[in-house]
């Protein structure tokens, strides 16, 4: 009896120490944004005057609108963030879109519709995975420029769809394998054809594999900065190039509850994307593990 | 319903040749089984058939029209697969509807075909459910299910029962014959398990290494076998093989075999084969094992039977008999005796040696003599 009751005592502290580990590691990850909320709501005279690291001693949302809508960011008209919040929505939801769509057709023809070489054609594919950013700058706006679509948002989104199939296929090409050829197999002798047996079989299996690729494409385009800042002019800028256009101008007095509401605000997506449909994200990434 | 004729197929992958020129006519209404072991190319024959495969050279014709190069849905076969293929995200009744909603039949024409198949197959309570909920059985019925609603000209089934359970599976083995019975319709069913292809099947085509060894009836398969390969792979447990010396004996000719330092002259039945031209030399004897059995009186003075003392070298009780592997011409041989007359191991213990459906082989070309 006494010696069960100390296991179980055992077991007890053992799980005491790993919660313990694991709530400092969150805190620890947390701080930071603990620190950006906490320093957007307070006025810059309380910041001026104390601590940049301090509980605020009073509240106010009015940094969130200066970065909003009324701090000045380069020599635009329109104040704030809005207008770069509202491309970064214009560039992020056709380039998703398109990009997801892309991703899964690739994914069907190259583990359904195998032709001649077409696992050389992936192998191709995958190159652009292990492209940086940077190796594409320069031919990219040779290209965009001679297509006449320099600095427009139909060249942004282009940039990122054509960036971005590479990984999407590969997601998609990844799960469909896993998939039992014989579901098209029995789909032809059915008499269905190619976009039959696309759209009524492989997706509607396909949902795990979408919430991934969406959550991967969403947070890489709305991050991306490189592309936001060379490929555009200032009618397509995202708001990661105005967040930064913002924080960095030279002039006046640096105001850090402003900065730290802009670079929430920037980041809100992303994370509204992450708690939505996080658990699908994880699931779904192992979602080619577990047969199905 | 229609006939199937298979004529010449090759088909190769690359340098790999899987079908060496197969020769198959299947008539109306019969229940055909490819059989042969793993890579033998029975599956690609089958995807052949349905048009999921190209043949490299040859002709399917199937009736009246050559299909060698008609897309799948345009051969009007449908195709049970072994993992079942049902669509995961459809329930059991658009399973069986898809086909036919893919070839636009009225939805009230529809809706009476599915509740015929289910009625057939008892299926009709499952109708609203997921293949997730399904059993494995019952995946099986809504996977034949789906086949029987286009009412297409001709079935497959790839190896459609080997992923139930033993005893489904020889439930399902009989109601498949039923079905067949019943609905009178051409049935190709590929199969590596022997037991099912002699169940089940009109006539049974073996294959190995992409090529046809036998085409025939389940009993003239299992009674005479093409060559060495065929007659061991039919059969379970299979046909001994022993290695023995051809020898006159009166006006016929005999085998020798030697059992315990003592030799015995077979004769052999001329009706099964002519030795003559290998008098002296040595061939192959094919003797199954239920020809080897203890002694009984009424059998002892018949013709081709002998009576040869044998040494117990192990015992393998199946129940209804118990095998005996005894060493004859120092080779393994398998006797099916009955169990009560079975001696200890180590005993030496008297069997009957019927040769009247004995079986001789070439022993280089492996041939039937």
């Amino acid at each position: 009896m006494a010696k069960s009751n100390n296991r179980g005592y055992a077991k007890i502290n053992g799980r005491a120490v790993l919660y313990g580990v694991l709530i400092i590691i969150a805190a620890y990850y947390l701080l930071p944004l603990m620190l950006m909320i906490m320093t957007s709501f307070r006025s810059m005279d309380e910041i001026r005057m104390g601590q940049l690291i301090e509980w605020p001693k009073s509240f106010s949302l009015d940094a969130w609108s200066m970065a909003w809508s009324e701090v000045q960011i380069g020599a635009r008209e329109d104040r704030g963030l809005r207008p770069y919040f509202l491309n970064s929505i214009q560039m992020v939801i056709p380039a998703v879109a398109i990009s997801t769509i892309l991703g899964a057709l690739n994914g069907y023809v190259l583990s359904f519709w195998k032709f001649r070489g077409s696992e050389l054609f992936f192998g191709a594919l995958l190159i652009g995975c292990f492209l940086p950013f940077q190796a594409i700058l320069l031919p990219q706006s040779q290209l965009l420029g001679s297509l006449g679509l320099a600095g427009t948002m139909t060249g942004l989104v282009l940039t990122h769809v054509v960036y971005g199939v590479s990984f999407t296929t590969l997601f998609f090409r990844n799960y469909y394998v896993n998939l039992p050829h014989e579901l098209v197999k029995a789909a032809k002798l059915d008499g269905a054809g190619f976009w039959i047996i696309f759209f009524r079989i492989i997706l509607p299996l396909s949902a795990p594999i979408l919430v991934v690729t969406v959550i991967w494409q969403f947070t890489q385009i709305w991050n991306d900065f490189l592309f936001g800042v060379v490929f555009s002019d200032p009618s397509s800028q995202p708001v990661t190039v105005g967040l930064n256009n913002m924080v960095n101008s030279s002039t006046g007095e640096k105001q850090y509850n402003v900065d730290m509401a802009g670079a929430i605000i920037a980041a809100l997506p992303t994370i509204v994307v992450y708690v939505v449909a996080g658990k699908y994200f994880v699931r779904g990434l192992t979602a080619g593990s577990v047969k199905g | 319903m229609a006939e199937l004729k298979i004529d010449n197929v090759y088909k190769s992958f690359g340098e790999e040749h899987i079908l060496k020129g197969i020769n198959l006519d299947i008539v109306d209404g019969e229940f055909v089984i490819l059989v042969g072991p793993s890579g033998c190319g029975k599956s690609t024959l089958l995807n052949c058939i349905a048009g999921l495969e190209d043949v490299t050279t040859g002709d399917v014709i199937l009736g009246d029209n050559d299909i060698t190069y008609a897309a799948p849905k345009d051969r009007n076969i449908a195709m049970v697969f072994q993992s079942y293929a049902l669509y995961p995200n459809m329930n059991v009744r658009k399973n069986i509807a898809f086909g036919l909603e893919i070839r636009k039949m009225p939805k009230t024409e529809i809706a009476a075909e599915v509740d015929r198949v289910a009625k057939l197959l008892q299926i009709e309570p499952l109708l609203d459910r997921k293949p997730s909920q399904l059993s494995g059985g019952q995946r099986q019925r809504v996977a034949m299910g789906r086949a029987l609603a286009r009412r297409p000209k001709i079935y497959l089934f790839d190896e459609p029962l080997s992923n139930l359970d033993a005893k489904l599976r020889v439930e399902m083995r009989t109601e498949m014959k039923k079905l067949h019975q019943r609905l009178g319709t051409t049935i190709v069913y590929v199969t590596h398990d022997q037991i099912e292809a002699m169940t089940l099947a009109d006539r049974i085509a073996v294959m190995k290494g992409g090529v046809v060894q036998q085409f025939g009836t389940p009993q003239e398969v299992y009674d005479n076998p093409a060559n060495i390969f065929v007659a061991g792979f039919m059969g379970s447990p299979s046909m001994n093989f022993l290695r023995c010396e051809v020898v006159r004996s009166d006006n016929d000719y005999a085998v020798q075999l030697e059992s315990q330092g003592k030799k015995f002259d077979l004769p052999v039945d001329p009706q099964q084969a002519d030795l003559s031209a290998h008098l002296g030399k040595s061939v192959m004897l094919g003797i199954r094992p239920e020809q080897i059995t203890h002694v009984m009186q009424h059998l002892v003075s018949e013709q081709y039977i002998t009576q040869i003392s044998v040494k117990i070298e192990v015992t393998e009780p199946t129940g209804a008999d118990t095998l005996v592997l005894a060493r004859i011409n120092d080779q393994e041989c398998e006797c099916r005796v009955h169990p009560q007359e079975v001696g200890k191991v180590g005993d030496s213990m008297d069997m009957l040696f019927n040769m009247s459906k004995a079986v001789f082989f070439d022993e280089a070309t492996e041939a039937r003599l």
